[in-house]
């Protein structure tokens, strides 16, 4: 009974805002302002409407913010992946070193860099140029994903790549058919990671973005919350919060249990 | 096609994990290299494959020195303890890499597949992971991968490790079927005496990573070079008398007999073995152990004695066999 209890509690204490955001998305003003008061028209869709009619519209931002996570995503990936296993092969103390200093710069807040990132994209004219924000992203997502490759490449039995040695396999087909599809699991987890991160990064985005058809999701719902000082446009916001976790709740649905079973490796042997 | 090593060693750091190891195995001939964990077994079997690097000596196999040349270019077939078979490959693509990796055409890739699974019994299994086939089967299939190589050299690390004792008993034959039979050189690790002494032509004794003693089963049995070997053969262990005048007297426990005179000793424990029985023995000379038919009776005033031809003399300080 406790035990339920204490679920229950959990849960709503989780869901409780997603659910209210939901709710307040489809409430009507009034019905908002007086959520007591019996009211014939509480449902709506108004707030879905004229953020999906505004301009530009919101469908705009989801797939700017899809492009950027698409493409820091990969970038990430592509560099992580060898980075990863190169951490493995080196001498011991360099890889201890190495791995610490990854550490420290997972653990670095990067909104200390973001005037200076600021200062790169002027001087290397990158501002308002929707690709170039997968540079730094990808590059800040890197030493967390270096990390996590990196353990997962640890886990895998020694003998697998040996045993592909002896068969005549080079570096790059070993890479290709055994040890890329053996981590995919952690691939997978850490590929959400990163993609999570682009999709919800805010300061950087702010600063290197202006022209508002390419901006990207967390920027433009500011817009949304801050687009009167005499008023806030709550249904408006829910009604973008909603369709701004729509692609993120299918990513983690459909990857769930890669997911998981990524996160988890290497916890407990065998 | 022979394989020879020559004053080989490998180093890491300060530390030599193998050293001086001089091995000759012909063709046909398998050799196992047996010892205690850590003694250089594996290492030694990784340094022929070229999985890791030489520090000094020389690999010459079928008279050429591959000493630096890559796995790859070795021809090379070796079975892994674990099997390193691909988890998220069948048994067919498991088996078919290496060939499509040396360039073999798809329909020869097929017709030798089929020819190789059907000679380790494996025909109807070609499509499952290996995660669905039984350790035995697992093992035939690393056979298999190891034979469609075609090597010059066979090396087995502990293959049937992993296996139970009936298992390995049933699978020793067929490792000779599919193995030994083909007349190349093989180099059997393991760490099971009994299966070292019922598959190997000759036994390569190994103690931090040098080689004690290489002799056919029957002669390091009878004939152990060291006080080592002659603890490390035969189970159970050897008994070991107290020094006197820098010597060690060792007999081994199926030599000592009950008698009217000899030893006065006291039995403390028995294990009954089936066909024969352990006796666990109190002297004044030690510790004892004597191994016996079941047949035989336990006087109750129990004396041991032994023949002197059976005695084996060691010396105290070096652990050398004394003449």
């Amino acid at each position: 009974m406790n035990r339920r209890f204490l679920i229950a509690l959990l849960l709503l204490w989780s869901l409780g805002p997603l659910l209210w955001q939901v709710y307040t998305s489809f409430c009507s003003d009034q019905a908002l302002i007086q959520p007591f008061v019996s009211n014939d028209h509480r449902w709506t869709l108004i707030h879905y409407q004229n953020v999906l009619n505004a301009n530009p519209p919101f469908w705009r931002y989801l797939i700017n913010s899809l492009i950027v996570g698409a493409t820091s995503t990969f970038l990430c990936l592509v560099l992580a992946l060898p980075a990863a296993y190169a951490l493995n092969r080196i001498p011991r103390q360099l890889s201890v070193l190495t791995r610490l200093a990854l550490v420290g710069a997972a653990l670095f807040p990067y909104v200390l860099l973001f005037l200076a990132l600021l200062e790169l994209a002027r001087a290397l004219n990158l501002g308002n140029q929707l690709l170039a924000l997968s540079l730094p992203y990808a590059a800040l997502s890197q030493p967390l994903a270096i990390l996590l490759l990196n353990s997962a490449f640890n886990d895998l039995p020694p003998e697998l790549e040996d045993a592909a040695k002896l068969e005549g396999l080079s570096l790059f087909q070993r890479f290709r058919w055994i040890l890329i599809p053996l981590i995919s699991p952690a691939t997978a987890s850490t590929a959400i990671l990163v993609f999570l991160f682009s999709w919800n990064e805010y300061p950087i985005a702010l600063t290197w973005i202006s022209d508002s058809n390419k901006l990207t999701l967390p920027v433009a719902m500011a817009r949304i919350a801050g687009s009167s000082i005499y008023s806030v446009p709550y249904g408006a916001y829910a009604a973008a919060t909603v369709l701004g976790s729509i692609p993120l709740v299918l990513l983690v649905l459909i990857f769930q249990k890669p997911i998981v079973s990524g996160l988890t490796s290497g916890a407990v042997k065998g | 096609m022979t394989l020879q090593i020559q004053n080989l060693g490998r180093s890491v750091g300060q530390h030599w994990i193998v050293r001086h190891l001089n091995l000759h195995v012909e063709d046909g001939e398998c050799v196992a290299l047996v010892g205690p964990s850590g003694c250089g077994k594996s290492s030694t079997l990784r340094l022929i494959a070229g999985l890791d690097p030489v520090s000094e000596g020389e690999i010459i196999l079928n008279e050429a020195n591959v000493t630096h040349s890559s796995a790859a270019k070795r021809a090379v077939g070796m079975v892994f303890q674990s099997y390193a078979l691909l988890p998220h490959l069948s048994v067919f693509a498991n088996l078919e890499l290496g060939l499509r990796v040396r360039g073999v055409r798809p329909f020869d890739r097929q017709q030798r597949i089929q020819a190789m699974l059907e000679l380790v019994q494996l025909q109807d299994r070609a499509n499952v992971l290996p995660a669905e086939l039984s350790g035995g089967q697992r093992q035939r299939v690393a056979l298999a991968r190891a034979l469609l190589r075609d090597p010059d050299v066979y090396l087995l690390d502990e293959p049937m490790s992993n296996l139970d004792a009936q298992l390995r008993e049933e699978l020793r034959p067929e490792l000779r079927r599919l193995v030994l039979d083909r007349q190349k050189p093989v180099i059997h690790v393991t760490h099971d005496q009994h299966e070292a002494m019922a598959i190997a032509d000759r036994i390569a004794v190994l103690h931090s990573g040098k080689i004690q003693q290489v002799a056919t089963p029957e002669d390091l049995y009878h004939h152990p070079e060291t006080l080592f070997i002659a603890k490390f053969i035969g189970r159970p262990q050897i008994n070991c008398l107290r020094p006197k005048n820098g010597v060690i007297c060792a007999v081994r426990p199926e030599s000592l007999f009950f008698a009217k005179e000899g030893l006065p000793c006291k039995i403390t424990a028995r294990e009954w073995l089936g066909s024969s029985q352990l006796l666990y023995l109190d002297s004044p000379e030690g510790f004892l152990r004597l191994s016996c038919s079941t047949a035989v009776d336990i006087p109750e005033a129990p004396h041991v004695s032994w023949d002197v031809s059976d005695e084996h003399h060691f010396a105290l300080e070096s652990g050398h066999r004394l003449p």
